[in-house]
């Protein structure tokens, strides 16, 4: 699991938080990838400005907070931070348990998000990523699956 | 507008805002279905989008008259939904099965 604990490391696995609403939520977002030195402060504010153009929200409960494209210069390291809210949190009308927040140079990320879709299309394992209590399992939940490169694409663009 | 038919696609672009977040998420999923099909998916930033990025252009509906502008010759299709839009089977049974693309 080198992959996934070099871009999800245990300190930016929260758990229990909450949200007043969904800018404090991505707020909370932006914090964590600050806190484990994953980007400049201000990626916190392109987080805040991209969910104000276009909400994050991806469905069975999930929102995946990131920066601009401009922002990509504030990132210091390909980083996610994952923030559970079990009480929720009025993401635009959508009930939004639990966030990935991305920090993404260029596509270092591409394998965990891969597996996070995998994850949304099963309603088990969605579940249990919304509720589980136990940091260990969000990692091992987003894990990229070992020995499956016919997921690894040719980026168009990486820069 | 343009339009192609499915069995001249050889690219698909998923375009997003940044091109870091739900677009990766899209193609990851769009890739394992479509590339049996010799259909090559990719995601962007929809500002850097243009005529040659790809064939048929997939984005949210916010963002779609950005997209057009970008890439006038490509199909662009809009999505609301980031997981089961009919948009993606839309696209996926006009690669598949043929059918022609408007967009």
């Amino acid at each position: 699991m080198a992959e996934v604990t070099d871009l999800l490391v245990a300190d930016a696995v929260r758990l229990g938080c909450t949200a007043a609403d969904r800018f404090d939520a991505v707020r909370q977002a932006g914090e964590a990838l600050v806190r484990i030195g994953a980007v400049e402060p201000a990626y916190a504010d392109a987080m805040q400005e991209r969910e104000q153009s276009l909400s994050s929200f991806v469905g069975e409960g999930f929102a995946i907070p990131h920066g601009t494209d401009a922002a990509r210069a504030l990132v210091r390291r390909g980083a996610l931070a994952f923030l559970q809210f079990p009480e929720g949190v009025d993401w635009d009308g959508q009930d939004v348990r639990a966030c990935v927040a991305i920090a993404a140079s260029a596509d270092e990320h591409v394998s965990v998000m891969s597996t996070l879709a995998q994850v949304l299309l099963d309603p088990d394992q969605a579940e249990e990523l919304r509720t589980t209590t136990d940091p260990e399992r969000v990692l091992e939940l987003l894990a990229p699956a070992p020995e499956q490169d016919d997921e690894t694409q040719q980026p168009q663009e990486t820069l | 507008m343009p339009s192609i038919e499915g069995k001249d696609i050889k690219s698909v672009v998923v375009a997003c805002e940044a091109g870091m977040g739900s677009s990766v998420l899209l193609t990851t999923q769009l890739a394992k279905q479509l590339k049996p099909h010799g259909v090559a998916v990719t995601h962007s930033p929809v500002n850097r989008l243009n005529d040659d990025t790809a064939d048929v252009v997939l984005c949210h509906q916010g963002l779609v008259s950005r997209a057009r502008q970008a890439a006038p010759n490509s199909v662009v299709i809009p999505f609301q939904m980031f997981m089961g839009d009919p948009a993606f089977a839309k696209v996926t049974a006009a690669i598949t099965n043929g059918g022609t693309l408007d967009g």
